[in-house]
Formats: C-alpha cells, sequence, structure tokens
C-alpha cells in the first residue's frame, strides 16, 4: 500500500501546483476556501480531536489573524504574506492569554469558556473603533493576487497536515492521546499535562491565525460579524468529525466533502442552508461520531497514524 | 435612580432564572447542555404571537398553550435525538443541540420570515413613589415568579419531582431503586423546555420577536446556571436574580454596545475564579 501511496500523493500536489496556470479566477477562489477549510479543520483536530479538550471558539484566531492582518495592511502599509505570518504570530499570542488560564478547566466548562471568549473577543474589536474601524469594518487597498495568496493558502493546508502527522507519530502526539483518554492516568505517568494543553493549543492557533490572515486580504473587507461567526467553529468540528477526528487525514476529507457538498449542492438553496447543516450535525453526530476513517481504522484494522 | 436601577434588574433577572432553571435541569439531570434553549423560547414567543395574532388570545392566557406545546416539542426531540447522546463526550451533545438549534431558528425563518413581530398588549406602567415600571415587566417578573415556585414545589413534593433529584444526584442509584431513567429524562426535558417557552411568552409582550432573538437567552442562561453553580437548582434562581441586577447597573456606566460583553466576561471569570458556582454545585 504504501508503496503507490507516496507517488499518488506527489502526483496530487504536482496537480494542485500547476493548477491555476490552466483554471479560471472562480476556479482559483474555489480552491483557495477549500486549503483554508483544510487548514482549519486540521487546526482544530490538533487541539480538540487529540487532547479532547473541545475548542468551542476556534474561529477566535481565526479572527484574530483577519484582523492582525487587515489593520497591518490598512493602516501601516504592510504587505499582504508577511502580515498574514503576523497574523499567525498575534493568534498564538491570543492562544497563550486565553490557554493559560482556561486549559485548567475541564469538560463542557472549557468549551462553555471558549464559546464565551470568541464572543467577549467580537464585542472588543466592535469597541476599539480607532484601530479596527469598529462595526462598519477596515478595508484594504485592492490587490489581485488570489494566485499567490492560493499557494499560500496550500502551503498552509500542507503545512498544518504534515505538523499533524508529525505529532501523532512522535511522544508527543502519545502525551495528548493519553490526555484525551484519561487526563488522571496521564498525570500519575508523569506526563505534566498543562505544558503538553498548552502547546497543542498554540499550535492549533497558529495555523488558523494564518489562514485567517490570509482570507482577510482576499477578501479585502472585514467586519466584526464576518469574522468571529460561531458557526464557522461548528463547520470546522464537523469536517473533523465527519473525516474521523484524531487521525491524520479524517480532517481533510471531511473539509473536502463537506465543502464540495456545500458548494454543489446547498449554493441552490440558500435560504434552507442552515436547515441542512443542521440535519447533517445531527446525522454525523448520531449515525457516525467516529467518522469515515474512524469507521474504517474499526474495521479494517488500520493503523492508528492514518 | 439607584433603586429603579436594582428593582428594574430583579424583574428582568426573575424571568432569568426561570428560563435559566429549564437550562439547569437538563445539565443537572443528563449532563447535556442545550445549546438549543433559546431557539425554543423563541417558538414559545411565536406561539403566543400568532394566537394573539389570529385569535386575540391574551399573552398570559397564551401560557395554558405554549408551555404544554413546547413540552411536547422538547420531549420529542429528547425522545428522538438527545436521548442518543446523553453518554457521549461533551463535544457530541453541544453539536447535537447545536444543529437543533440552527435547524429550528432556519425553519423559524422560512416558516414566519424574519420580520419584527410584537404584541402590543399591555402598554403604559405602574407607579410607585418616585419610580416606574412598565406593566409587562411587573407582570412578567410575578409570572415568572409562580412558575419558578411552581417548578420548585413540584421537584420539592411530587414523587416524580423526587426521582428528578434523585437521577440529577445519581443515574445509577436512582435506576437500581426503580426509577425509569428514561422517563424522567424525558419529563426533565419537556419541563425545561416549557420553562423556555413560558419565558418566551412573557418577554414577547415586552421585545420584538423574530426568529434570531433565542440565541442570546442561551448564552444568559448559561451564565446563570455557570453562576449559581450547575445541577445548582436553587443556585439558578440567586444567578437569575444577580445576573438581572449586574446587567442594569453594568449599563449605568457602559454603552449598550459594550453592556452586551458583560455578561460573557462575567461567564468566563466565573468559571475560572468559582467553576463550582456561587453556591457551591458539582464540578464535572
Amino acid at each position: 500500500m504504501k508503496r503507490w501511496l507516496i507517488p499518488a500523493l506527489l502526483a496530487l500536489l504536482a496537480a494542485l501546483a500547476l493548477y491555476p496556470i490552466g483554471a479560471t479566477g472562480y476556479g482559483i477562489r474555489v480552491m483557495l476556501q477549500l486549503f483554508m477549510w483544510i487548514t482549519l479543520a486540521q487546526s482544530w483536530n490538533l487541539i480538540s480531536g487529540l487532547t479532547g479538550y473541545v475548542s468551542f471558539g476556534h474561529v477566535a484566531f481565526f479572527g484574530m489573524g483577519a484582523y492582525t492582518t487587515a489593520i497591518l495592511v490598512a493602516k501601516s502599509g504592510w504587505p499582504w504574506l508577511p502580515a498574514s505570518l503576523a497574523g499567525g504570530v498575534m493568534a498564538m499570542v491570543l492562544a497563550v492569554v486565553i490557554g493559560w488560564p482556561c486549559l485548567r478547566l475541564k469538560g463542557p466548562y472549557f468549551a462553555i469558556a471558549m464559546l464565551g471568549l470568541n464572543e467577549v473577543l467580537r464585542v472588543a474589536v466592535s469597541y476599539f473603533e480607532g484601530l479596527t474601524g469598529g462595526g462598519s469594518g477596515l478595508s484594504m487597498p485592492a490587490l489581485d493576487a488570489s494566485v499567490r495568496i492560493y499557494y499560500a493558502m496550500g502551503l498552509s493546508a500542507l503545512g498544518v497536515t504534515a505538523l499533524t502527522w508529525r505529532i501523532v507519530t512522535s511522544r508527543f502526539g502519545l502525551r495528548l492521546m493519553t490526555i484525551r483518554e484519561d487526563e488522571v492516568a496521564a498525570e500519575a505517568m508523569g506526563i505534566n499535562t498543562f505544558r503538553y494543553k498548552l502547546y497543542a493549543f498554540l499550535l492549533s492557533a497558529v495555523g488558523a491565525g494564518i489562514v485567517g490572515g490570509l482570507a482577510a486580504r482576499d477578501q479585502g473587507y472585514i467586519e466584526p460579524i464576518s469574522v468571529f461567526p460561531l458557526v464557522t467553529t461548528i463547520t470546522m468540528i464537523v469536517m473533523v468529525l465527519f473525516g474521523g477526528k484524531g487521525t491524520i487525514w479524517g480532517p481533510v476529507l471531511g473539509a473536502v466533502l463537506l465543502f464540495t457538498l456545500q458548494e454543489l449542492i446547498w449554493a441552490r438553496f440558500p435560504s434552507a442552508h442552515p436547515l441542512l447543516m443542521g440535519a447533517i450535525i445531527v446525522a454525523v453526530v448520531l449515525a457516525m461520531p467516529r467518522g469515515i476513517l474512524g469507521v474504517l481504522q474499526m474495521r479494517y484494522n488500520l493503523p492508528r497514524t492514518i | 435612580m439607584l433603586g429603579q436601577v436594582v428593582i428594574s434588574g430583579l424583574l428582568a433577572g426573575a424571568l432569568y432564572a426561570m428560563v435559566a432553571l429549564g437550562l439547569g435541569l437538563i445539565f443537572g439531570v443528563m449532563r447535556v447542555l442545550n445549546v438549543a434553549h433559546g431557539p425554543l423560547l423563541m417558538l414559545g414567543a411565536y406561539t403566543t404571537f400568532w394566537l394573539f395574532h389570529f385569535l386575540g388570545l391574551s399573552p398570559y392566557l397564551s401560557l395554558l398553550v405554549s408551555m404544554p406545546a413546547l413540552f411536547l416539542v422538547g420531549a420529542v426531540l429528547q425522545r428522538f435525538l438527545v436521548r442518543r447522546v446523553v453518554d457521549a463526550p461533551e463535544l457530541s451533545s453541544l453539536l447535537l443541540t447545536f444543529g437543533i438549534s440552527i435547524a429550528v431558528v432556519n425553519l423559524a425563518q422560512l416558516a414566519f420570515t424574519s420580520d419584527l413581530r410584537s404584541v402590543e398588549y399591555l402598554t403604559g406602567s405602574f407607579r410607585l413613589g418616585p419610580f416606574a415600571f412598565s406593566k409587562s415587566r411587573v407582570i412578567a417578573c410575578a409570572a415568572a415568579a409562580l412558575i419558578t415556585a411552581a417548578a420548585f414545589f413540584f421537584l420539592k413534593k411530587t414523587r416524580v419531582g423526587k426521582a428528578i433529584r434523585a437521577v440529577s444526584q445519581s443515574r445509577e442509584v436512582a435506576q437500581v431503586c426503580g426509577i425509569d431513567v428514561q422517563r424522567i429524562h424525558l419529563i426533565a426535558f419537556g419541563i425545561a423546555t416549557a420553562l423556555a417557552a413560558a419565558g418566551g411568552t412573557l418577554v414577547s409582550v415586552m421585545i420584538a420577536i423574530q426568529p434570531e432573538m433565542g440565541q442570546v437567552y442561551t448564552f444568559k442562561s448559561f451564565l446563570v446556571i455557570v453562576l449559581g453553580g450547575a445541577g445548582n437548582y436553587p443556585g439558578a434562581l440567586l444567578g437569575g436574580l444577580l445576573l438581572g441586577l449586574i446587567e442594569q447597573l453594568s449599563s449605568l456606566f457602559l454603552t449598550t454596545q459594550v453592556n452586551e460583553a458583560v455578561a460573557y466576561v462575567l461567564l468566563v471569570l466565573v468559571l475560572l475564579v468559582r467553576p463550582t458556582g456561587l453556591l457551591g454545585g458539582r464540578a464535572s
């Protein structure tokens, strides 16, 4: 199996790298968004899929990256790439500020705290009008860079997937999964659980921050409600759950499937979009909480590092 | 000024306490955080609106319709959906109820449109010395207090109520004592939704009715049960009144926009400083 897997992956990467040559502007936009969703799903998987701590406000890091980038571009005239990387750095800073106190909370309490913090951030962004433009948003000068942003998004998706692979196949990953299975036992085995949870949280913030910045630059305009919506967090979670949480390829698979479904079918029924999304969520949670890869793992005895 | 604010806060708080008691009941009995609590409140408000619109039924009498109707909705949701995630990790129940929540809001948008509706029933205000209070708020507070008292009486004195408290203390022991846990879950979820519906009915006279009116009550109810201590039912009362007071007091100093964040900041702070609630509940 391994023998054809690596050439196939390389061929896929080459095809994606050459894609912008023949593609329309619309096609590039669609793929760029798919890469964004893969990165977001993969980021959420890093903290919640591996440690079991449900980050119910993960879009906060996306929003943090978006606002950092937009402010640097619009107020200080930074180029888009360093501005987006700065977005990733600021998302990590936010992760320390949030994670330091909140990762001590257990179970549903951590989830509610993240939910609340995301709302606090949204209101704070609306409040500091001088810096963020408040509720009326922030515009950046026009820029024709969707091909370059396509590559940057693609690299983010690749990077965070490679990072997940590196973590899942390492001792660090084992420690995280031990925390997920039984935190008290992990502690008893001498794992400094708080430290590893914080590391995982930081790593899960950086990718989301970078693609937040890239997405903001690509759209050219952001406002509080467009970068901090709860439904973005939920979409990440459903993608991961659909594909298989705690796996390497599950978030990629889930993102591709759910995004395709959204583009092909739901786009035709915009007014019933939430209803369909709600139905999908209920179906995934009830019918296959382990996700596609989880089910395959069980049935065919596949390795943990899939 | 301060007196007026304190009394307004308590009036609002009684309503919060009643709605949050529902959320707390579901959490206490089955460890499920029901994100759809607010949207179910919205359905209660619409029930009242349509009864008033077509039949001219008094909003307060429509409590007799909205509460049983939403009890049924809650029981159906529990029987077919929520029941299957009761023992799953919190992610499953959070996501499931979130899915229900957006589906319910979207259905309301499709069925009732997003137009703002209002029930123009009881306008004007009572005067009490230097203070003035709108009649609808005073009556809402009184009704909420009555309903909450009835709910507590039910929990304390009746067999089913005692069974509900037993299940929320320990499901296994309750089962050993011969309590039908599934039935108790069904009843508790129904009562919880009926309490949300009562909240919807009572606020329908005060604020604009629209499909997205409910979500904010989900958050506020989270805060109330966190303040009072999850699984601690009298704590919900204290939490509700406190939230009403804090919101009103902070509105003296803060703009409406920032005031919106007060509840969330408080939520996070209380979780960090005292995750078992002010009265002490059961941490999970």
